[in-house]
């Protein structure tokens, strides 16, 4: 009979981390379905969150900007790693340190150099925020890629479809993609999510995203803007979580 | 085990290379994005910090900042920075540890997603939530008091450097978990084996072995979270509505209309410094943690 | 201290509903270097881990010299234990990792230094013994991790595949070493690898495993030329697999009569197992038995592989001056020096 162990300080721990985690959610939860004077609970909040047209509208419109920095990931970033790592550059300790400088400026004091150096042309249109959605995200994305890029034998495997006879355009297609999937969908996940829940600089800046949306309607309905922040929280919450929860344990992992 | 492929090559160009003076063209792209959309952004910040309002060379600008109330922003933000992350870095460090040795793989991973999105967030969501949750009327308010605890009885409000410290231990709790449990992760089973087999009972393990391998990711964990509550904007911008003198809120405020002409350039200055402020923090975090990178290599 | 006998006696172990270990017994002498050799997940890692007191058996009981230690704490054993690799405390210095058995008995600073210098002089690394183990070669680390183990005159020394991350010529001469230091301090030494050639090259016994029960346990050249079962046949050394037919006793191979060893059912088709060197290859004057496939000249040594009509494949190790006739492709006759051997009724492909 195998008697299972249980680990009762880990349940400690893990219960506390819960405690400190759902009691200020749970709470907020409770007070966003509130039935205001008729007492009792309801969720008209959260309905009259989603009736609004500008709910829609906004939540579209960070979803269009949020695809659009990941776009530019995926076309900027992608490929000058996979070079990076597939050729000895001597630029590969240059553009690792580059990618590095935004973690060490605040959002604000870039906010402020983005107003007073970008030109008008540049700052009357919306498609500026992807570009600073995009810096403000590539340490994150640039480690996750340079983890995931290393963890594949990417020069042998470009070498062996070379020599075996394939153009580049071949070895790209048929061989570097494929091999470079996963991390590249860690790393749009991770862009993804950055620039969709970006605030400081797009309100900085005088752009209005979801997040700023959402702001702006505490002023008018604190409870519903309080509904439309619990959603914001838990259902990012619950997808990520179950999808790794249910998700098939793809690493590979060094067996002890 | 991985077993590490020692091998004789030539010294290789890689799969990809081309001469000299071109070898820069594939970098270049991603050179000029980032030149054009960020350092030229922050060179002009200093460069416009020094000017006065004729454009000449001046220090006012940073003498004004480091009279109040800018200096009582920066002392704040530096205050909230050092207590948020102190307050976090030891249970972040405790739990890492609990989860990473003793934790399932499920678990890992559904508990790093949980703190992806919390420490992400972003401030708004998390600015509403803890005004239903600690508000005059929240529920958590009310459970408090019940207990025993009227928080508002002591002028507690969300809008002081200490009420927006309790929400900003939100983020902070969630962030050096992840940035700290590589860390964990990093001390390998044999040390811990090889310590025993030594004669090393668990507390002489920790204080020779384990708390020396771990105690320069601790500090520059805290170096981390300290630069990322130093920095928050839009937390604090959701809940103070402008009362409590923070330096980021400060900038946002000279960022838009309503600014004196004597202000003209205080917001830059005051950017500067507050890239100095962040330096000196982020600075030795990475420098510590490329040099801890060498002890996991082999 | 000094250096005692090990006893295990009749120690299981499970994991999972998976028998890691079926009442398992190993006696080792004083100064004795026992192998313990077999395939992975065989059980010899988790013998020798249930021995060092890191994993807990189910049943059973550890011997050393008279004390029973079965239920002392694993950092309480007197064992030096070498890892497979990266066991080394990377924050401590070379010298200092080796004197880290003695700084937790409590040895004066003076004292402990002294006598890790004496060790990383006994391993040629005394020159090392400041610098950090991320600057040491992957087999530079395990001869510290060597004299780290063996600093405090240990009871016990206790070895887990320490070669098997190495290169092959560093594994080569770390194996020597290792045998020249057993040797002159005495140290009862239990050694666990996968690598047959090794086992046999350095121990005084090796103990064959195989699904957690030691198969066999003999002096290398026992093991070698009388294999108790076919499974340490094959384990052991190149075994060739010969088709042919049993009547009663014996079977006939190559036109001889040998006697057959193991008991088996009846009479039939078996496979005979023969050493590649009992197996002597000769021109035949027309069609022959068999075939030549290639010739390899491995120095003294050469070795023939031959191919039956009916596909099986023949290895035989001759001496280099003998084979100066033999080409690939020519037809050959082979003979058998033996005069008996073991059967085995499985079909080998």
């Amino acid at each position: 009979m195998i008697r299972k162990k249980i680990d009762i300080p880990l349940i400690i721990v893990l219960t506390l981390l819960g405690l400190f985690i759902l009691v200020p959610m749970g709470s907020a939860f409770e007070y966003s379905i509130r039935n205001g004077l008729e007492g009792g609970y309801s969720f008209k909040n959260y309905i009259w969150a989603f009736n609004q047209d500008d709910f829609g509208h906004y939540l579209l419109r960070s979803a269009w900007l949020a695809s659009l920095t990941v776009l530019i990931t995926l076309l900027i970033l992608v490929p000058t790693m996979t070079l990076l790592h597939l050729s000895n550059s001597k630029f590969r300790p240059l553009i690792d340190g580059l990618s590095l400088l935004p973690l060490v400026i605040p959002v604000v004091a870039f906010a402020v150099g983005a107003q007073i150096a970008l030109p008008e042309f540049v700052q009357s249109t919306v498609f500026e925020l992807p570009f600073l959605y995009f810096i403000l995200a590539l340490p994150y994305a640039y480690r996750s890629l340079d983890i995931g890029l290393n963890a594949i034998p990417l020069k042998t495997l470009t070498e062996a479809a070379r020599s075996s006879g394939a153009n580049w355009r071949n070895t790209v297609v048929h061989v570097i993609t494929p091999a470079v999937r996963s991390s590249v969908m860690g790393t749009v996940a991770l862009t993804f999510a950055l620039s969709l829940g970006e605030y400081t600089i797009t309100v900085l800046l005088h752009w209005d995203t979801f997040p700023t949306w959402v702001t702006y309607v505490a002023q008018e309905n604190l409870l519903g803007a309080i509904a439309i922040s619990m959603i914001a929280l838990i259902v990012p919450f619950a997808v990520l979580t179950s999808i790794s929860l249910f998700a098939p344990d793809r690493s590979m992992k060094e067996s002890k | 085990m991985i077993q590490k492929i020692e091998r004789e090559s030539a010294p290789s160009r890689g799969a990809f290379s081309l001469s000299k003076t071109f070898s820069i063209l594939p970098y270049l792209p991603f050179i000029i994005i980032f030149s054009y959309f960020f350092l030229f952004p922050i060179s002009r910040l200093v460069y416009v910090s020094f000017l006065s309002n004729d454009n000449t060379f001046t220090l006012s600008n940073f003498e004004t900042a480091f009279k109040k109330p800018y200096n009582t922003g920066f002392i704040n933000s530096i205050k909230i920075g050092i207590y948020s992350a102190g307050l976090t870095v030891f249970p972040g460090a405790v739990i890492a540890y609990f989860v990473e040795t003793r934790g399932s793989s499920k678990l890992r991973r559904s508990l790093a997603a949980m703190n992806g999105v919390l420490a992400n967030t972003g401030g708004v969501p998390l600015a509403f939530m803890f005004t239903a949750a600690l508000g005059i009327q929240g529920f958590l308010t009310k459970a408090l008091k019940s207990a025993g605890l009227d928080i508002y009885a002591h002028q507690f409000s969300l809008a002081t450097l200490t009420g927006l410290l309790v929400v900003y231990l939100y983020f902070q709790l969630p962030l050096m978990i992840i940035i700290f449990s590589p860390a964990i992760s990093a001390l390998r089973r044999e040390w811990v084996e090889a310590a025993t087999n030594l004669g090393a009972n668990q507390y002489q393990y920790w204080i020779r072995i384990g708390i020396p391998l771990l105690f320069p990711s601790f500090i520059a964990s805290f170096l981390l979270l300290f630069a990322s509550g130093f920095s928050a904007y839009a937390t604090a911008n959701a809940l103070t509505v402008g009362n409590l003198p923070l330096t980021p809120l400060q900038i946002g405020g000279l960022l838009d209309g309503n600014v004196s002409a004597a202000q003209l350039h205080l917001g830059k200055a005051l950017g500067v410094v507050m890239i100095l402020i962040s330096a000196i923090a982020v600075v030795p975090y990475l420098w510590i943690q490329r040099r801890t990178s060498r002890w996991s290599q082999k | 201290m000094s250096n005692q006998s090990l006893t295990v006696k009749s120690v299981s172990k499970n994991f999972a509903g998976v028998k890691a270990l079926d009442n398992f017994n190993l006696e080792v002498e004083v100064g004795e270097l026992v192998a313990l050799l077999g395939p992975s997940g065989c059980g010899k890692t988790t013998a020798l881990r249930i021995v060092a007191g890191l994993e807990k058996q189910d049943s059973g009981a550890i011997r050393v010299g008279d004390t029973d230690i079965t239920s002392v704490p694993a950092y309480k054993r007197n064992m030096g234990m070498v890892f497979q690799a990266y066991s080394l405390f990377p924050n401590l210095s070379v010298e200092e990792n080796v004197a880290f058995g003695l700084q937790m008995r409590k040895v004066d600073k003076k004292v402990r230094l002294k006598k890790a210098h004496e060790l990383l002089d006994l391993v040629g690394l005394d020159s090392q013994s400041k610098r950090f183990p991320h600057q040491l070669s992957g087999g530079q680390q395990q001869r510290v991790a060597l004299a780290r183990a063996l600093a405090f005159e240990p009871e016990i020394l206790l070895l887990d595949e320490p070669l098997s991350a190495l290169d092959a010529q560093v594994r080569t001469n770390l194996r020597e070493e290792i045998r020249r230091l057993q040797l002159s301090l005495g140290t009862t030494t239990l050694f666990v690898t996968h690598d047959q050639e090794e086992a046999m090259a350095i121990s005084d016994r090796v103990g064959v495993m195989s699904n957690g029960r030691l198969e066999q346990i003999d002096i290398p050249d026992v093991l070698y030329n009388n294999p108790a079962s076919t499974f340490v046949a094959n384990f052991v050394g190149t075994m060739n697999h010969i088709p042919a037919i049993a009547s009663g006793d014996t079977v006939n191979i190559f036109g001889k009569q040998v006697r057959i060893k193991n008991s088996h059912s009846g009479s039939g088709e078996v496979s005979a197992l023969v050493r590649p060197e009992s197996i002597t290859v000769m021109r035949s004057q027309g069609a022959g038995q068999a075939k030549i496939v290639t010739r390899s000249f491995l120095g003294a040594s050469s070795q023939i592989v031959c191919q039956l009509p009916d596909g099986a494949i023949i290895q035989s190790l001759m001496p280099s001056q003998s084979t100066g006739e033999l080409h690939p492709g020519e037809e050959v006759n082979l003979s058998i020096s033996l005069d008996e051997v073991l059967v085995t009724h499985a079909k080998i492909t």
